[in-house]
């Protein structure tokens, strides 16, 4: 075909305007989206859950489209009645508010083949939760010799001026907050007691980091040497050769369910169920467990094994022994409040 | 300059509709987001259902929102400063020396510009840390014992926005600098002024323009630099950006974001009002002489 200037104007032109209205393409069917995070969750569900689920659906069309939940929420929100996600991946706090400002459609358990599967924590009916977040203590083995144990090893007096936390923007910022008012007796309604204890960690504190990457690379920097941290973030950094190690404190490490929903006003609805599906079979669960995605998994039919069994949990009863769950609804309904007494109070 | 010749009017004037294409690039893509994000600041409530001015209400009267743009004003100002006070040196090098050392000086100045922002600012957090390179020089040197402590604080933020920011100060001076006439610095001195004295009364009101340009810019760039910010300054140091986005994101408060963000842009628009005014001020007095 010859390329002359009126055809390529004219095709331009078409493109130019399929773009600025998209309502034009709608009666074509589109690939299933699924927004997933960025970082290690993308490569995870690029080179697993992907292929998994194309496996199962004779070759379905996908895209991934990865991005931070709130970002998410905020796409979906602006065109609702037909949304340019069809599955949206969501910490607790975002996940809440998804369903707050219905966003998401049920999830239809009962057609599911694992749901009943899934330790009872991950069987959220607005959208199940295929993996876990683990929230616990990151140290730098060859600055600390004993290993901590417990959340109140930070306030040790050896560690001063090398410990790190998060803002309260993260999730694991919050969580973190709320566990360690829980340690001193509060709980997510009342975080008073945790506020009280960041002020007396002040001269302990090295950096308060913008987000939980930020305080990953203080650890390559050895500009700490102990913080709370995601037990996945680590992984990573120890796979790169940075000395530091997680362990979880005996009060219990943190678990964040990540939960995994239907958008609603889909056009891919059945598609997105069979790629939750996917995502909670025990198959998919078993190799995002192992070496290098190490993603906790929620299924119970899945057996723990290597770093995962080492280092956290062997089985389900243990791993439910081990983890705390938190409120979310209630740590919501505050969290704009503790941000704002964060951003006034904590000055290093 | 007043002594060139005024063109005839026909050939400077073109037709309105040139500027057609690009206008309706701003309006679909400025003008619109931008009414748009004033609509919903003007909402009490985070469902944006009840008009009001109480985001504004809420900022301008909280001593700590205050202090947040007060900050951020600042840290542009100490940031515009640097990239002055070391910037003009380096263009006026530029405009004295041979093409060699220019081509070098024009290399040094533009490579910051050809590497990711993100890249740039971990590079200060490797040179500010605990064990970075300065640390680990003084520390060799005996000069201090225990490490300083220059990431995460406003030294060393000010230090990363003037590096980074650097280019947008130098190639306007550049510009200006080699605009000026270098007849007019020998008049000066034949009429017996000093070398400071023609820098002060010539040469800098002539390089006006390109300062006010370098500022504007420096200074615009310095204040919204969110990653810079974010990184370097740490969590604990709450910038009119940062702010906005844990409103937005974080909070899913998108009034008082949206409030926040049409502060912050009149807040910058006097700003750079102010910097064109003095400007002008001193042009004319430059003029006058």
């Amino acid at each position: 075909m010859m390329l002359d200037r009126r055809r390529l104007l004219t095709s331009a032109l078409t493109l130019g305007a399929m773009h600025a209205f998209p309502g034009l393409s709608l009666a074509q069917a589109r690939p299933l989206v699924f927004a997933t995070f960025t970082g290690s969750w993308e490569e995870a569900h690029k080179a697993v859950l992907v292929p998994a689920f194309r496996k199962a659906n004779a070759d379905a069309a996908i895209v991934l489209d990865p991005m931070l939940s709130v970002d998410q929420i905020a796409k979906v929100n602006a065109a609702k009645a037909n949304p340019p996600i069809d599955v949206m991946l969501h910490d607790p706090g975002p996940a809440l508010v998804a369903i707050g400002q219905d966003l998401v459609e049920p999830f239809p358990a009962d057609k599911s083949a694992y749901f009943k599967d899934l330790i009872p924590e991950a069987q959220d009916a607005m959208g199940p939760a295929p993996f876990f977040q683990v929230v616990g203590l990151t140290y730098n083995p060859e600055t600390v010799k004993t290993p901590p144990t417990s959340w109140a090893d930070l306030w040790k007096p050896e560690f001063k001026g090398k410990v790190g936390i998060t803002n309260l923007n993260s999730t694991l910022g919050t969580g973190w907050l709320v566990e360690i008012a829980r340690m001193r007796g509060g709980s997510e309604a009342n975080v008073d007691e945790g506020f009280k204890a960041l002020e007396e960690l002040k001269p302990n504190l090295a950096a308060v980091a913008a987000n939980p990457g930020a305080l990953a690379t203080l650890f390559q920097q050895g500009q700490i040497d102990i913080s709370p941290g995601n037990f996945n973030a680590i992984q990573i950094l120890k796979a790169r050769g940075v000395p530091v190690e997680f362990v979880a404190p005996k009060e219990g490490a943190i678990a964040f369910k990540t939960t995994i929903h239907i958008v609603k006003n889909s056009p891919n609805k059945e598609l997105a169920f069979k790629l939750i599906e996917a995502a909670l079979s025990p198959e998919v669960q078993t190799i995002l467990m192992n070496s290098p995605y190490l993603i906790v998994p929620t299924n119970t039919k899945v057996a723990m094994t290597g770093e995962i069994a080492k280092v956290l949990a062997k089985d389900t009863a243990e791993l439910k022994k081990k983890f705390v769950f938190q409120d979310w609804k209630k740590i919501n309904e505050q969290r704009a409040s503790w941000i704002e007494k964060f951003n006034r109070d904590i000055k290093i | 300059m007043k002594s060139a010749t005024t063109a005839p009017g026909d050939v400077t004037s073109f037709s309105l509709g040139l500027a057609l294409p690009l206008g309706l690039v701003f309006a679909i893509f400025f003008v619109l987001p931008l009414a748009q994000l004033l609509f919903l600041s003007l909402h009490n409530d985070t469902a944006a259902t009840v008009w009001g001015l109480g985001q504004y209400v809420k900022f301008l009267t909280d001593p700590f929102s205050l202090a947040v743009l007060g900050s951020t004003l600042l840290l542009g100002a100490e940031v515009t400063l640097a990239c002055l006070v070391l910037g003009y040196p380096i263009a006026w090098l530029y405009q004295r020396s041979g093409s060699r050392v220019q081509t070098l000086i024009i290399m040094i100045v533009l490579l910051p510009l050809l590497t990711s922002v993100v890249v740039r600012t971990f590079a200060w957090i490797v040179i500010l840390g605990r064990q970075g390179i300065i640390n680990s020089v003084l520390q060799s040197l005996g000069l201090i014992g225990t490490p300083l402590r220059m990431i995460y604080t406003q030294g060393g933020l000010v230090a990363a926005l003037a590096q980074v920011q650097m280019p947008l100060m130098v190639l306007p001076l550049i510009t200006a600098i080699g605009r000026i006439d270098p007849n007019l610095s020998d008049a000066s001195a034949s009429l017996g002024a000093g070398s400071w004295r023609t820098f002060v009364k010539v040469m800098l009101p002539l390089s006006m323009p390109g300062i006010i340009a370098g500022c504007t810019l420096t200074y615009a760039a310095a204040i919204t630099a969110f990653i810079t910010q974010s990184l370097v300054g740490g969590g604990q140091m709450l910038f009119m950006p940062m702010y906005l986005y844990q409103q937005a994101s974080t909070l899913q408060n998108w009034p008082f974001a949206a409030a926040i963000s049409i502060i912050f842009l009149f807040a910058v628009l006097a700003i750079v009002a102010l910097f064109s005014t003095l400007g002008r001020r001193a042009r004319g007095y430059g003029d006058a002489r």
